[in-house]
């Protein structure tokens, strides 16, 4: 599934400007030094840090696309560094844990 | 009915290890919270919960201890940092640690989590508040990051020994935290008065502090006064007053510039 | 043992602060990463001939990468963080860098070292590239690379808006950052 078709299913909202790529499961972390340390290339980055450290985070660890859960506002300069890089800043009014059972459900398992 | 799973299970589903599990893993969780900012937990977590985080950390601990949660699951293996293991055996809150990441952990739990299972045991028994008038001081010293959060502690413990309601005193405790941290970075000494009365319990926070120029301003979330120190430290979030305000029935604040500010809460116990 | 195709992962992180300093007497800048935050709040202070004031402060995170195939361990002691560019001075040697790779598909990312040590003894490259192959060996490179250069290309300290890669507000929530002051 890429990111265009979960964007669809999951009724997420894309907040900047990207590439579409394939998503390859899911990693949940507000902690960027995890992300770095654990994430995966093309991991669904679930989190409700919206600081633009996130973004050199979702770079340097290769993930598909990063979404900001809990409906959390993002700050404008975090989008525009996200659009910069091709990063997928996406946004969700789902929990986190509820958006991960969702995810679950749609068959994306962990990597 | 809310779905609802057990320590028990939660550590078995994950073939998680226990860190600290004196009080048993019989209570039932009926909220799952993955994060690793803790002041979302202080802001919305709902008691009865357990936290998956990969903070493996006393701030983790604090923080469930003041939502009032069951217990906190590291994930990835985690293991405890600076005694927060210790804090959680004070304080009552089972500890485990997990080698799955935080992904696989939600979703190991929701799969346990069928509606088929009920609590084996009744609802925790009411004890009826007793009618004692209690005034009480506490002194904050100012710019002592390092023992934040002890005065909200200690109200804390106060009010569940009185046998004042769990959902009461977990606003209490939440709103107090975050007016004491607001003395604690602004000024260099306050005092919080805790009052209790058969229909109320009333904090009231004084400092000797700057004041605070526009009050409506800083009702705002976002808004922070915090030096650029503080935030590093993850202190000064804009997020104070707010979250003061929705855990009360009653906010007033009082401010003079350069003498100090005053902040009055109020919260109803329900018959 | 050179034959291994290395496989890095992270290991020994540590989650601190870099502090900033500069000496009152002679204009000497130093950086240092320490766990302790009680140093955030700390005085002027004197240390030998020097009289440290400190300008700034940050949270950052540091690491060391270990070898999963043949347990070398690559040690970073000389880096205090990872720091991102945010193109804020058109003639800083990073900025260009960044210019220059951009069409190429690959990301500059800024390794920050100890100051004034790294003057003498700069970040060797072969550490720069270890960085590098970490970072690109778990990505699709297709698509995209990374390319860790050393902090000393930076071409105003005191000016540079960039920042730590950190953990943000694991205490409580943290307001928009505002833009950060020169730092002398």
């Amino acid at each position: 599934m890429t990111v265009q078709e979960l964007i669809k299913i999951m009724g997420l909202t894309p907040l900047s400007t990207f590439e579409d790529r394939e998503v390859k499961g899911v990693f949940i972390s507000d902690m960027v030094s995890d992300v770095m340390t654990a994430a995966k290339s093309g991991n669904l980055w679930l989190t409700i840090q919206t600081h633009k450290s996130i973004v050199s985070t979702a770079n340097l660890a290769d993930v598909s696309a990063v979404v900001i859960t809990g409906g959390k506002k993002v700050p404008q300069e975090t989008i525009d560094i996200a659009s910069k890089y091709n990063i997928a800043l996406l946004s969700s009014p789902l929990p986190t844990y509820t958006l991960a059972i969702k995810l679950h459900e749609l068959g994306i398992e962990a990597e | 009915m809310p779905n609802i799973i057990s320590l028990q299970t939660i550590k078995e589903t994950l073939n998680a290890q226990i860190i600290v599990a004196d009080s048993g893993l019989d209570d039932m969780i009926e909220h799952v919270y993955a994060s690793d900012l803790m002041s979302d937990l202080l802001a919305f977590g709902k008691p009865n919960s357990i936290l998956l985080t990969g903070l493996a950390t006393k701030q983790a601990v604090i923080s469930a201890h003041m939502a009032e949660f069951k217990g906190v699951v590291f994930v990835r293996g985690k293991l405890p940092k600076d005694n927060a293991d210790k804090y959680a055996r004070d304080k009552k809150i089972v500890l485990l640690s997990t080698q799955f990441d935080m992904y696989e952990s939600c979703v190991r739990i929701y799969a346990a989590m069928s509606p088929g299972v009920l609590p084996t045991s009744a609802t925790i028994e009411e004890q009826p508040p007793e009618h004692t008038l209690l005034s009480q001081d506490f002194h904050i010293q100012g710019r002592d990051f390092s023992n934040a959060g002890n005065v909200s502690t200690e109200i804390k413990e106060i009010l569940k020994k009185i046998g004042i309601d769990s959902q009461i005193s977990r606003r209490v405790a939440i709103s107090t935290y975050e007016g004491e941290l607001n003395v604690i970075m602004h000024a260099n000494q306050g005092t919080a008065r805790l009052i209790v009365s058969p229909t109320a319990i009333e904090v009231i926070i004084k400092d000797q502090g700057p004041g605070i120029p526009d009050i409506e301003m800083a009702m705002q979330e976002g808004f922070t006064t915090a030096s650029e120190e503080m935030r590093a430290m993850g202190f000064g979030s804009g997020m104070g007053l707010p979250n003061i305000n929705k855990n009360t029935d009653e906010l007033r604040i009082e401010s003079k510039i350069n003498d100090g500010t005053t902040v009055y809460m109020k919260f109803n116990i329900e018959k | 043992m050179s034959d291994c195709q290395h496989h890095w992962v992270m290991t020994n992180v540590k989650y601190g602060f870099v502090i900033f300093e500069k000496c009152y007497h002679c204009k000497e800048l130093r950086t240092y990463f320490t766990e302790d935050d009680s140093l955030l709040l700390g005085d002027e202070y004197r240390e030998g001939e020097h009289f440290y004031n400190r300008l700034e402060s940050a949270q950052s995170f540091t690491f060391d990468l270990i070898c999963t195939r043949c347990n070398r361990l690559e040690t970073f002691n000389d880096l205090i963080g990872l720091f991102y560019c945010t193109s804020c001075m058109p003639n800083c040697q990073v900025e260009k860098l960044q210019q220059q790779y951009a069409p190429h598909k690959t990301w500059i990312m800024v390794a920050f070292g100890v100051l004034p040590d790294a003057k003498k003894n700069p970040i060797p490259q072969a550490k720069l590239d270890i960085l590098s192959d970490y970072f690109n060996q778990r990505r699709d490179t297709t698509r995209s690379r990374i390319k860790i250069v050393s902090f000393e290309l930076i071409a105003d300290l005191a000016r540079c808006k960039g920042g730590f890669i950190h953990d943000v507000g694991l205490l409580t929530k943290e307001g928009p950052s505002e833009e950060r002051k020169p730092l002398f």
